[in-house]
C-alpha cells in the first residue's frame, strides 16, 4: 500500500471512531455505551491490522490481534457481566444534557484538528489526522468519566479514552516498541477488574453505585 | 449535450418519475415492514389505491378552517414537487439552465413543512396544533444538520448545485474507497437524520394515530378528499426527495454512464438500487426500534448534529 | 564493585519487594509475616545502599530498560528508608490495629495486605529506575492499581468510595501521561531515537521538534501531576490519604507522590532540551504556585487529621514544583532536597497521627486533645513533625524551602515568591494552631494513659533524626549526590 492510501484509510478510521465516540456520548443506556466502545476497539485493532500490512511491522499484528481479542470481546464481556449482575437497566439522566455534552464534543474535536493544524511538521511522526482524532478521544473519554453518573459508564470512558491513545501510538511512524504496548494492554486488564470488583463489592455492602457515594469531601 | 448541460426536458422527466415513484417507495417500505413483523401486509401498490381513493372523494372541512386551509395542500404538493425537480436521478451534470441548487430544495422542504404547520394551525383542531409545534419543535434540530451535510460536501466540490456536485462526485471510478473522512461523518449523521426527514420511527411514527405519539400525522388530521390526497403524495415525494438527496450526496454512481439511452437506463437502475437500500434500512430500523419519547428526540438529533459538525470541521481544517 | 555486580543488583532491586511478596504466602503468622516484612525491607535498603555506593564511584549503570543515575537514587534511597521505617512501624500498629478492629484478623487478610504492599513497593522501585519511558508509565499505573486495592484495604464503604475514586482520577490523569510519552516519543523518532529510553531520547533531545515536545510535556505533566497530587488534578488525594491505612498513607504521601515528580522530572529535562528551559519551568511554576494556594484554606478549615496531612502533601508537592520551575543549580537542589525532606516528615506526621488516631478511636482533630497528658512521647513527635512541616527553623523542611525562596528571588520571580511567602505564613499559623490543640489542649474525653507500643515509636525516632539531622546539616556524601542530580536536571 501506498502512504497516502494508508493515510487516507487512517483518515476514514479515524472518522468513524469520531462517530463511536459521539454514540458514546449520547448513550442513554449502559449496554449502547457498551457496544459502541466494543465497536471502537474493532476499528483500533483493524488500524492496527491495515499499519501492520503498510509498514510491515510484524508488532502491529500482535497489536492488532491482542486488542481485538481483550478489548472487543474480553472487557465488554466483562462489563457487559457486571451490569448483569448489578441488575441495572434504568436510563441514567446525565450531569450535563446531552446536547450540551454534544457541543462539547465538537469544539473539543475541532480544537484538537486546530492544534494539530498548528505543528507543522507532525505529519512525519504520525500518519494522517491519528494525532488530533487521538486527542479527542483521549478527552472526550475524560469527558465520559467525568459526566458520568454511574460506575460503568465511567469505566467505558477510561477504555475509549485509551483507544484513543492507542490510535495514535500505533500510527507514530515507527510503531511503539511490542513489550510497552502489551504491558500497557495489561494494566488496563488488571485495572478494569480490580475496578468491576470493587464496584460489586460495594453494590454488595451498600446498595449503591460506587459513583453515587460522596460521603468524603472537604 | 454535455457541453450545453443538462436539457430541461430531463429535469422535468426526472420530477416526474420521482413523484411517480414516491408512494412506491412507501409500499416497499410497509411491505417490508410487515414481513419483518410476520405479517403479510398490503401490496406495494397500495399507497396509490389510497391516493385514488382519496382524490375521488368529496372533501369535509372545519368550520373554523379559512380559506388559506383549503389552499395548503395545493401549496405543500407544488413546492414538494419543485424540490423534486431539484434532484438527479437520470444523469449528473451541470443543468444547462440554473433551476436552484440544494439549498432551494432544503428551502423547498422547509416551505412544504411550514405551510403543513400553518395549515394545521389554521383548522383549529387540538390535535392540529399538538403536532404543528412538535413538528416545529423538531425541524429547526433537522434543517441546520441537513444544511451542514450539504456544505460538507459542497464544499469539497465547490458548488452547491446538487447535479453538478453528484457530477463531481461521480468523476472517480472507485467512489466508496474515495470517501474522505468527513463522508463517513456525513452519511452517519445522515443515516441519524434520515428517520426525522421522513417522519418514521424513533423520531415519528406513520401508521399510529395515538395523540400522544403523532407528529406528523397530527397536522393532517383536519384534511380529507383531495386535499388529504395531495398532502400523502406531497409526504411521499418528500420521501424519495431526502433519499435522493442521500444519493446524490454520497452514491452518485449510477450519474457518470454512457450519454443516450443505455445510459439513461444504467442511472435510472443505480438510483432505483440505491434508493431501495435506503428504504430497506428506513424499513430496519423502524421494525427493531421504539418511538422515542419527544424529549429524548432533541438528544437523538444531536448525535446527528455533532456528526454533521465534525463532519464540516473536517472538510474545512 | 564490577559492572555485572552492579548491573545484577539494578535488577535485583525491584525483585526483593517481588520474592518478599511470594514469601508473605507462605505463612500465615502474624509474627512471622512482621519478620519477613522486616526481612525484605532490609534487604532492600541495604541493597540500595550498596548501589548508591556504586554509582558515586562509578557513574550510572544501565542494563536493558532499567538504568540508575544520581536522580534515580535519590529517589530510591527516600523509597528504600521509608519502607523500611513503614516495616518497623507496621509490627506495633498492626497488633493495635488488629486488637481494635481497624483491620481484619484472618490469616489471610493479613498475607494479603504485607503482599500488596511489598507489591506496591515492587512497582515504586520500577517507576524510579526505569530509563524506558514505557516501562516508566506501566510501572506508575500498576502503583495506582495496587495502592488503590489497598486504599480500600479497611473494606467499609468511605475506603471503597477514596480507592475508587482514587482509581478513577489516577487513571485518566495517567492516560493524559501515556498521550504524552507516545507524542514524545513521536518526536523522538522523528529525530532519530529508535527506543523509548530516556537517555537515548536525551542524546537526541536538542534536534526534537519543539511543537510536539511542548504538547506532550503538557500532557505528562498534567498526566503525572495528577499522581503526584498538583492541584487542579489532587481531588482524589485528601480522600485516599486519609482512608488508606496509617502505613500506605505514609508510602503515597512520602513516596509515590515524589515517584511521579520523578517522572514530570524525566520529561522536564527532555523538554528543556527540545525546547529551551523557559517553557517546562513556567509550567510547573504555575502547576507549583496553583497548588500552594488551593491547599491553603483546606488546610485551615481541616477537622479530620489525615486529611489535613494529606491537603498539606498537596501544598508541598507544590512548593517542589516551584523549586524546579524557579530552576536553576539552586532551585532544582532545593526542590530535590524537599523531596527528601518532606518524604521524612510527612511519613512522621502520619505514623504520630496513625497512633493518635488510634489511641482516640477518631480522625477529628476536635476530639484529639491533650495527646501529651496521654502519650508524652508520641505527642512529642507529633509536634516535631508539626512545626517541620510548618516550617519552623531547626528542621530540615525551613532548610529546602530557603533554598527554593533563595532560587526564586535570584531569578527575579517576584510575584510567585510574594503568593509563596504568604500561604507559607498562613499555613504556619494553621498548621501550629491545629498542632497546639491536639497536642497541649484540654482532653474531651478520659482516656487511658496506656504505654506505647515500642516498635511505632521507633520507626518514628528513626525519621524524626534523620529529619533534625538534615536540619542542621547535610552530609557531604549526601550533598554531592543531589549537586550530582541537580547537575542531570539543570544539564
Amino acid at each position: 500500500m501506498s502512504p497516502e492510501v494508508v493515510q487516507t484509510i487512517i483518515d476514514d478510521l479515524g472518522a468513524l471512531l469520531l462517530f463511536t465516540m459521539i454514540l458514546i456520548l449520547a448513550a442513554g443506556q449502559i449496554y449502547r455505551a457498551i457496544y459502541a466502545v466494543a465497536t471502537q476497539s474493532f476499528l483500533i485493532a483493524v488500524a492496527g491490522a491495515v499499519l501492520a500490512t503498510a509498514t510491515g511491522n510484524p508488532d502491529l499484528w500482535v497489536i492488532a490481534g491482542v486488542t481485538l481479542t481483550v478489548k472487543t470481546m474480553v472487557l465488554p464481556f466483562v462489563l457487559h457481566r457486571v451490569v448483569q449482575r448489578l441488575n441495572v437497566r434504568r436510563e441514567v439522566e446525565p450531569v450535563i444534557p446531552v446536547g450540551a455534552t454534544l457541543a462539547i464534543a465538537v469544539v473539543v474535536v475541532v480544537m484538537s484538528f486546530q492544534l494539530s493544524a498548528t505543528l507543522g511538521s507532525v505529519h512525519q511522526a504520525i500518519t494522517g489526522n491519528a494525532l488530533p482524532v487521538g486527542i479527542s478521544l483521549t478527552l472526550l473519554g475524560v469527558l465520559v468519566m467525568a459526566t458520568g453518573q454511574t460506575a460503568l459508564t465511567q469505566m467505558v470512558g477510561l477504555f475509549a479514552s485509551e483507544n484513543g491513545i492507542f490510535f495514535t501510538a500505533m500510527a507514530v511512524t515507527q510503531g511503539m516498541p511490542l513489550i510497552i504496548e502489551i504491558g500497557v494492554i495489561l494494566d488496563v486488564i488488571l485495572a478494569a477488574l480490580v475496578m468491576a470488583i470493587m464496584v460489586l463489592r460495594v453494590r454488595s455492602t451498600v446498595d449503591a453505585d460506587i459513583a453515587d457515594l460522596d460521603e468524603l469531601r472537604g | 449535450m454535455t457541453a450545453k448541460g443538462l436539457p430541461v426536458w430531463l429535469m422535468l422527466a426526472e420530477m416526474a418519475l420521482l413523484v411517480v415513484a414516491g408512494p412506491l417507495i412507501t409500499g416497499v417500505i410497509q411491505k417490508v415492514k410487515a414481513r419483518l413483523q410476520s405479517r403479510e401486509g398490503a401490496g406495494v401498490l397500495q399507497p396509490y389505491r389510497d391516493l385514488a381513493k382519496l382524490f375521488r372523494k368529496g372533501t369535509v372541512q372545519s368550520d373554523s378552517a379559512s380559506g388559506f386551509f383549503r389552499a395548503v395542500p395545493v401549496l405543500v404538493l407544488a413546492a414538494t414537487t419543485a424540490a423534486a425537480a431539484l434532484v438527479p436521478v437520470l444523469r449528473a451534470g451541470p443543468p444547462a439552465f440554473p433551476l436552484g441548487d440544494a439549498l432551494m430544495l432544503l428551502g423547498l422542504l422547509a416551505l412544504a413543512r411550514f405551510l403543513t404547520a400553518v395549515g394545521a394551525l389554521d383548522a383549529g383542531g387540538a390535535f392540529g396544533g399538538m403536532g404543528a409545534s412538535r413538528e416545529m419543535m423538531v425541524a429547526p434540530l433537522i434543517e441546520p444538520v441537513l444544511m451542514m451535510v450539504v456544505f460538507s460536501s459542497a464544499i469539497f466540490a465547490g458548488t452547491t448545485e446538487l447535479r453538478a456536485l453528484a457530477a463531481y462526485r461521480g468523476a472517480w471510478t472507485s467512489w466508496i474507497v474515495a470517501w474522505r473522512a468527513a463522508d463517513f461523518l456525513g452519511f452517519a449523521a445522515m443515516l441519524v437524520l434520515l428517520p426525522a426527514e421522513t417522519g418514521r420511527i424513533p423520531v415519528d411514527n406513520p401508521d399510529t394515530h395515538l395523540e400522544l405519539t403523532m407528529l406528523h400525522e397530527g397536522m393532517l388530521l383536519e384534511h380529507s378528499g383531495p386535499g388529504l390526497g395531495c398532502m400523502l403524495l406531497a409526504s411521499h415525494t418528500r420521501q424519495i426527495v431526502t433519499l435522493g438527496l442521500v444519493s446524490a450526496l454520497f452514491f452518485p454512481v449510477g450519474h457518470t454512464g454512457a450519454t443516450g439511452g443505455i445510459g439513461l437506463l444504467a442511472g435510472a437502475g443505480a438510483f432505483a438500487l440505491e434508493i431501495s437500500l435506503l428504504a430497506l434500512f428506513l424499513a430496519l430500523v423502524e421494525s427493531s426500534y421504539a418511538k422515542l419519547r419527544l424529549f429524548r428526540v432533541p438528544p437523538y438529533l444531536g448525535v446527528g448534529f455533532a456528526c454533521a459538525l465534525t463532519a464540516l470541521a473536517l472538510r474545512i481544517l | 564493585m564490577t559492572q555485572p555486580i552492579a548491573e545484577t543488583l539494578l535488577w535485583a532491586l525491584p525483585l526483593v519487594p517481588v520474592v518478599t511478596a511470594l514469601l508473605m504466602l507462605t505463612t500465615s503468622d502474624r509474627r512471622i509475616l512482621s519478620a519477613i516484612d522486616l526481612a525484605g525491607s532490609a534487604t532492600l535498603l541495604a541493597l540500595a545502599l550498596v548501589l548508591a555506593d556504586d554509582v558515586a564511584a562509578h557513574g550510572p549503570r544501565a542494563l536493558g530498560v532499567l538504568r540508575i543515575d544520581d536522580l534515580g537514587l535519590v529517589f530510591l534511597l527516600l523509597l528504600a528508608l521509608l519502607t523500611m521505617a513503614v516495616s518497623i512501624y507496621t509490627v506495633g500498629w498492626l497488633k493495635q490495629a488488629v486488637a481494635l478492629g481497624n483491620m481484619r484478623a484472618e490469616p489471610r487478610y493479613l498475607r494479603s495486605y504485607f503482599a500488596l504492599v511489598h507489591l506496591f513497593v515492587a512497582t515504586m522501585v520500577v517507576t524510579v529506575l526505569a530509563d524506558n519511558l514505557g516501562v516508566l508509565w506501566i510501572a506508575m499505573e500498576g502503583t495506582t492499581i495496587t495502592s488503590a486495592v489497598l486504599v480500600g484495604y479497611h473494606g467499609h464503604h468511605h475506603g471503597l468510595e477514596a480507592a475508587w475514586k482514587y482509581i478513577i482520577v489516577t487513571t485518566i490523569g495517567i492516560s493524559f501521561g501515556l498521550f504524552g510519552t507516545v507524542l514524545v516519543y513521536a518526536a523522538a523518532a522523528q529525530g532519530g531515537a529508535t527506543g523509548m529510553g530516556w537517555s537515548e531520547i536525551m542524546s537526541v533531545a536538542p534536534k526534537l521538534d519543539p511543537g510536539i515536545v511542548r504538547i506532550g510535556f503538557i500532557f505528562v505533566v498534567v498526566g503525572y501531576g495528577t499522581k503526584a497530587g498538583l492541584a487542579p488534578m489532587h481531588l482524589w488525594l485528601p480522600d485516599a490519604h486519609s482512608q488508606a491505612p496509617t502505613p500506605v498513607s505514609a508510602l503515597l504521601s512520602g513516596v509515590l507522590i515524589k515517584c511521579a515528580l520523578l517522572g514530570i522530572i524525566r520529561f522536564q529535562t527532555i523538554a528543556a532540551a527540545a525546547c529551551g528551559t523557559a517553557f517546562p519551568a513556567q509550567v510547573l511554576l504555575v502547576f507549583g504556585l496553583v497548588s500552594v494556594v488551593v491547599a491553603t484554606p483546606f488546610i485551615l478549615t481541616q477537622h479530620d487529621l489525615k486529611r489535613l496531612l494529606g491537603y498539606h502533601s498537596v501544598e508541598h508537592v507544590g512548593i517542589v514544583a516551584l523549586g524546579l520551575g524557579f530552576g536553576g543549580s539552586i532551585g532544582t537542589y532545593g526542590a530535590l532536597l524537599h523531596v527528601i525532606n518532606h518524604g521524612v516528615t510527612k511519613a512522621l506526621a502520619f505514623f504520630a497521627a496513625g497512633t493518635a488516631i488510634a489511641r482516640f478511636g477518631s480522625r477529628d482533630m476536635t476530639i484529639i486533645r491533650g495527646l501529651f497528658g496521654v502519650a508524652p512521647i508520641g505527642a512529642t513527635l507529633l509536634m516535631l513533625a508539626a512545626l517541620s512541616l510548618a516550617g519552623v527553623p531547626p528542621f530540615s523542611i525551613f532548610v529546602s524551602e530557603l533554598l527554593v525562596l533563595r532560587a526564586g528571588i535570584g531569578g527575579a520571580h517576584w510575584v510567585a515568591i510574594a503568593i509563596f511567602l504568604a500561604m507559607v505564613v498562613i499555613i504556619f499559623a494553621g498548621l501550629l494552631h491545629h498542632a497546639g490543640g491536639m497536642v497541649f489542649g484540654k482532653p474531651a474525653a478520659e482516656v487511658a494513659r496506656g504505654r506505647e507500643a515500642w516498635s511505632p515509636l521507633f520507626g518514628m525516632m528513626l525519621l524524626a533524626a534523620i529529619m533534625i539531622l538534615l536540619g542542621l546539616t547535610i552530609p557531604a556524601s549526601f550533598d554531592g549526590l543531589l549537586r550530582r542530580a541537580a547537575e542531570i536536571i539543570v544539564g
